[in-house]
Order: C-alpha cells, then sequence, then structure tokens
C-alpha cells in the first residue's frame, strides 16, 4: 500500500476521482454526447463524416480564442471583451503587411508583437486593479475606432498568394486551423494541469490573496494571461486573413460571445480557481455542433441565437449548482 | 444625502472635465451652444442617460447588467408593434412593466442561484437579443401612424417630451435612492455585502430592485427611441452598453460597488454627449466616437485606479501636510 493510498484510506486527501469531482467533467461530456444523440435521431446528415469534418473546422477559430482566453476566467479575471476587435485587427494588419510586399515572418512577427503588447497592456490595468470586463470594452472600442479610422472602414487585402498557406493548406488532409487548435488545446492543458505556473495561476483565480500572500505575483500571471489571449485572438486573425486574402473589421463579429459561451459551457467556474483548456475546446466543439445541427434543421437566426444564450444559462446555473452542492459535502 | 457626500473627493474633477469639454465646444464651434444644438443634445441625453443609469444602478449594487442593450431591443420591437393599436402612453406602460418584470426576475434568479450577475446577464444578453430577432422576424418593424413619433420628439424649446421623461425618471430615482430604506440597501449590499448581510440587510431585495430598475430603464430607452425613430430593428442597440458604462463611470460610479450618485451619473451622461456632440458637428464619422468613448472610458477607468489605491493616496496627502522631509523622517523612525 502506497502511502497515498493509506491517506486516501484514512480520509486525510480525497481520492483522485470521486462522482463528486468528476460532477462537472461528466456533465460537459455528456452535453456533447446528448446533442450528437439527438443529432442522429432528428437529423440523419448531422452524424455524417462530412458534417463532422465541417463542425470541426468551424469549432476550430472559435476554439482558439476560446482555449487561449480560459487562463483569463481560470485567473479569476473573468474574460475579455475585446477578443473580436483584437482579431479583425490582426487580420486588418497581417493584410496590410503583406500587401506592403514584406515577407511572411515580418508580417507575423510584428501582428504577434502587437497583439502581445494590447494583451499585456490590458493584463496590466487589471493587475493594477481594474475590472477585466470594462477595460476590455475600453480597449475594444479603441481598436475598433483605431482600425475603421485607419481603413477608412474598408477591407484591407494582401494582393499577393505568399501566405494562402497558412490559412488555406491541408496537411495530411486536415485544415491548419484544426491542426492549430488541437496542438494550442494539448499545449494549454498540459501547462495549466501538469506545470508549475498552469498551478501557480490556478491559485491566484481561487484565493488571490492567499496567492499573494504564499509569494506568487498575481499581477504578473494576471498580464500573462490577458497576453496569451491577445495573441491567440491575433492568430485567429492571421488565419482568417490569410485563407481569404483579405482583413474587414466587421469579420469576428460575435466571435467574442462565441469563445465565452464555450468557456462557460466547458464549465470553468466563473469566478476563478477552476477549468480546464480541455474542457473549454469540448465546449467550443458544442457550440459549433449546435450552431451546426440547427442550421441543418432549418432553425431561423433569432431562435439560433436565443438557444445558444439558453445553453449559456443553463450550462452556468447547473455549473453553480453542482459546485455549491460539492462544497457543502 | 451621505451618498452625495462620499463622493465629493471626485466631484470636482467631475464638474471641471464637464465645463471644459463644455467650454472647448461651443468656443470651437458657434452652432454648439444654440437652441437647436443643445435641444439635440438633451434628446441625445434622454437617450443615452436612461441606460446609463440602468447600468449604473446595477454597478452601484456591486453587479454589472450586461443586457440592457438587447433587453432595450426587445422593448422597442414591442412597443413599435403594439402602439398602434394601444397608443403612445399605454404602449409605454406595457413596455416598461415588462422591463421591470424581466429585470426583477433576473435580480431573483442571480440572488437565488447565487451566480456572477456578470454571467447570467451575458447569458440572457445573447437569449434576448435572439428574442428580438423572433418576434421581429428578423426584419425592422415600422408603425403605421408616424404623428405619434412626432409626439415623442416634438420641440419645447431644450426640451422634448422624451427628455422630459428622463429628467423625470432620473428624479424618481434619486429620490428613491437617497431617501428610501430600498434604496439605502442597494448602496448597503454594494458597498460590502458581507458587512451588510451581517447588519441585518435583506440580500434578495435591493438584487431585485436594482435590476428591476435596470430592466424598466432599459426598456424605457427602447421604448421611446424605436417609437420616436419610427421603427425598431432586431439588431438596434447593439453597442449601447459601451456608452452606457463609460457615462456612468465618467460620473463617478465606482466599479467596486457602493459609491456613486444620479446626479453623477447624470452629469457623466452630459459630458459624454457634449464630445459626441462636438464631434459629430465637426463631421466625425461614428467611428472616431466609438474611438473617443473608448478613449474616455480608458481615462475614466485609470482615474478611478488611482483614486481607488488608498496607499499611492495617503502617500500623496503625506507629500502634502510634510513635505519631502517629513515623509524621510516617517520612513526612519519606522525603521
Amino acid at each position: 500500500m502506497t502511502s497515498a493510498e493509506v491517506l486516501t484510506e484514512t480520509g486525510a486527501v480525497r481520492p483522485d476521482w470521486s462522482w463528486r469531482r468528476a460532477s462537472v467533467p461528466l456533465a460537459v461530456v455528456g452535453a456533447v454526447v446528448g446533442l450528437a444523440v439527438v443529432g442522429w435521431f432528428t437529423t440523419p446528415e448531422f452524424v455524417t463524416y462530412r458534417n463532422m469534418q465541417s463542425i470541426v473546422r468551424s469549432a476550430a477559430l472559435i476554439g482558439i480564442i476560446a482555449v487561449t482566453m480560459t487562463g483569463i476566467t481560470i485567473a479569476g479575471s473573468f474574460f475579455s471583451l475585446s477578443v473580436s476587435q483584437t482579431a479583425a485587427m490582426a487580420a486588418i494588419g497581417f493584410a496590410a503587411f503583406m500587401s506592403w510586399g514584406w515577407p511572411v515572418w515580418a508580417a507575423l512577427l510584428v501582428t504577434f508583437a502587437i497583439a502581445a503588447a494590447s494583451g499585456a497592456a490590458q493584463g496590466g490595468a487589471v493587475a493594477l486593479g481594474g475590472n477585466p470586463i470594462v477595460v476590455t470594452l475600453a480597449v475594444g472600442a479603441v481598436l475598433f475606432g483605431a482600425g475603421a479610422w485607419l481603413t477608412d472602414n474598408k477591407t484591407v487585402r494582401t494582393g499577393t498568394d505568399a501566405s494562402d498557406w497558412i490559412g488555406a493548406s491541408r496537411p495530411l488532409g486536415i485544415p491548419t486551423q484544426t491542426w492549430a487548435f488541437v496542438a494550442i488545446t494539448v499545449v494549454a492543458a498540459t501547462i495549466l494541469a501538469r506545470t508549475r505556473f498552469g498551478r501557480e495561476l490556478t491559485l491566484v483565480g481561487a484565493n488571490r490573496l492567499a496567492a499573494a500572500a504564499s509569494g506568487l505575483r498575481p499581477g504578473k500571471i494576471t498580464v500573462y494571461v490577458f497576453t496569451v489571449s491577445s495573441l491567440g485572438a491575433a492568430l485567429a486573425g492571421v488565419f482568417t486573413a490569410s485563407q481569404f486574402g483579405q482583413g474587414r473589421l466587421d469579420q469576428f463579429d460575435g466571435a467574442d460571445i462565441d469563445s465565452i459561451a464555450a468557456i462557460l459551457v466547458g464549465g470553468a467556474a466563473i469566478q476563478g480557481g477552476e477549468g480546464s483548456a480541455s474542457r473549454t475546446a469540448v465546449g467550443a466543439v458544442f457550440i459549433a455542433g449546435l450552431q451546426n445541427l440547427m442550421v441543418l434543421r432549418g432553425f431561423s437566426y433569432g431562435v439560433r441565437i436565443l438557444l445558444v444564450g439558453a445553453a449559456i444559462l443553463v450550462s452556468v446555473s447547473a455549473f453553480t449548482l453542482l459546485r455549491a452542492r460539492r462544497r457543502l459535502t | 444625502m451621505r451618498a452625495i457626500q462620499r463622493v465629493e473627493p471626485t466631484a470636482w474633477a467631475r464638474l471641471v472635465l464637464f465645463v471644459a469639454v463644455f467650454v472647448v465646444f461651443s468656443w470651437r464651434d458657434d452652432r454648439f451652444f444654440t437652441t437647436n444644438n443643445v435641444f439635440t443634445i438633451f434628446e441625445g441625453f434622454a437617450f443615452l442617460g436612461l441606460a446609463a443609469l440602468a447600468v449604473g444602478v446595477t454597478i452601484i449594487a456591486g453587479e454589472l447588467d450586461l443586457s440592457v442593450g438587447s433587453a432595450a431591443a426587445v422593448a422597442g420591437i414591442i412597443s413599435v408593434s403594439l402602439v398602434d393599436e394601444l397608443g403612445l402612453v399605454p404602449t409605454v406602460i406595457v413596455a416598461v412593466l415588462i422591463g421591470t418584470a424581466y429585470g426583477g426576475v433576473q435580480g431573483y434568479l442571480i440572488y437565488r442561484l447565487r451566480i456572477q450577475s456578470l454571467v447570467f446577464t451575458l447569458g440572457t444578453l445573447i437569449g434576448l437579443r435572439g428574442l428580438a430577432f423572433m418576434i421581429s422576424g428578423e426584419n425592422t418593424v415600422v408603425m403605421s401612424d408616424l404623428s405619434v413619433a412626432q409626439s415623442v420628439r416634438r420641440q419645447l424649446w431644450i426640451f422634448s417630451p422624451f427628455s422630459l421623461v428622463t429628467v423625470g425618471c432620473f428624479v424618481a430615482v434619486a429620490l428613491l435612492l437617497v431617501h428610501t430604506r430600498f434604496g439605502r440597501e442597494i448602496y448597503a449590499v454594494g458597498g460590502g455585502r458581507d458587512e451588510a448581510a451581517a447588519a441585518g440587510v435583506p440580500l434578495m431585495r435591493p438584487l431585485v430592485l436594482a435590476f428591476a430598475l435596470s430592466g424598466a430603464m432599459a426598456a424605457l430607452t427602447g421604448a421611446l427611441t424605436s417609437i420616436k425613430s419610427g421603427s425598431a430593428g432586431p439588431a438596434a442597440f447593439e453597442t449601447l452598453l459601451l456608452p452606457a458604462a463609460t457615462a456612468a463611470l465618467i460620473g463617478g460610479v465606482s466599479l467596486l460597488g457602493g459609491r456613486g450618485s444620479v446626479f453623477g451619473i447624470a452629469i457623466g451622461a452630459l459630458t459624454l454627449r457634449f464630445i459626441n456632440s462636438g464631434l459629430s458637428l465637426g463631421g466625425a464619422p461614428f467611428y472616431i466616437l466609438t474611438l473617443a468613448t473608448g478613449v474616455v472610458l480608458i481615462v475614466a477607468v485609470v482615474i478611478e485606479l488611482l483614486i481607488g489605491r488608498p496607499e499611492l493616496r495617503a502617500r500623496w496627502r503625506r507629500w502634502r501636510s510634510e513635505g519631502g522631509a517629513g515623509l524621510r523622517r516617517r520612513h526612519q523612525a519606522a525603521a
């Protein structure tokens, strides 16, 4: 008998697995399975290989934004309302740099450097005590206004096919966006669950004062998570700009809502301290699958939005109740 | 009156900002300070002020209602569809009652489920937008009798019935917040929820009241703005939250909750309207207004950060009273 087992037997620590601890992940997976079953019985074309591919593809961009934003939620800063604008600005900037004849690496470097700076600035403001929602709302407005001003509210074209491979190629028959989505999810999940930084981040979200008292620097971690989120949004922007050869300001309208929905359906605790990158990825697939199923069923735009809103309300209420019960026992 | 005294330190800064913006624009453009332009500013104030009041009350209660824009859109579509049959006043009353009921239920659920209002109202923000598309059939709804629209926007010197209703709402909410027990409870749960609960303040009543007020004001904005323009679109008011929150924050409402006054919100909404009106007269396109609003919001957040950090403020006060030498002495004594 190992020491861990002894401790478990004596009740000193909780076992690694129990129904109670597994309730949130099970609920997330259950939602996706439920959706697939409903789709299977009601809509034959939903479960075809082709349609599955299209769901994963549409989940990829939202998924990249959502998974990189999960750090913000776990670290206790809710979420960012500026990711749509960051992604759109990255798309516009990348398209503009390419149209000026820059090499691809330079265009990528400058685009990501600007995104990182904007993310770090937002993280800094939040670290100093700014409300994350209001800070990101304000920065989003500034990015949108500045973007419209610089581009005269017009579409910016790359004017070259040098960057097409980033967004339009399909290594092994799978789009680059999907590869990136899977890779980012794996890396983020590993960092969050298996590294010291991931555990520090979780502790900052669970109890900021305790984290500071035990020598961590919550401010620094806040700056990191906002920078990562900004970089993720910029990556989505670069993918879109290189796939369609253009950047437009309204290209990512609604991306912030969809990615927040993915995080919430994925069961991250909104007050921080709990959440997982892989569950957010599953949440993104769920939202994409739900949208896909509703389109196949011919639901109108209004009903589709209404149901996404309902999915958020139901999942958030359910997770809050699940957690409340778990804490009492 | 304690609420007003509590925001006193920043009130001067806001008043200076308000006057400065006003002076700059009326000096740069002679059209700025004319009866017609002041009327236009008040029309904009009516539209923005009610939304700022809606968001502001929930911030004072220590929460945040993100759903005001969607609620206004739904109320706008309902009012425009009803106004031909019911007439102006009953329609507006129905819209406000629906908004109040919606807000009250939202507040109750937030209390009951002990859920972050941020998340819950994000859900209703999306859900109500969907509802707006559904009940309008994804099209703009138009009223047939445009004389009703005329009666809302008729110019009475610098006011219109719309802006007069808004002023009335501001006075009513101010009296409610400052002079009634219910209003004081909103400040109490916003300033320190645990302390308020320990002191025996019921949590449910102020939360339900704050969100009901927010729903009512959002519905009133949506109803009157839509009737005024004679039509309501399902995608309307999508960007209402940004200027509303900005107006409330430059009006001195603290994001930490428990601080802020209705008078401050009015000043904030007017200041933002001055800026927008001045820029519009200069021919700026809509995205410059968004840019300006975003910059103003960032400045407001930064100022609040500086004011809200007691250690910075205390250091500043010591510098002023004792000078650099005093501070050094204090450090030596502490060492």
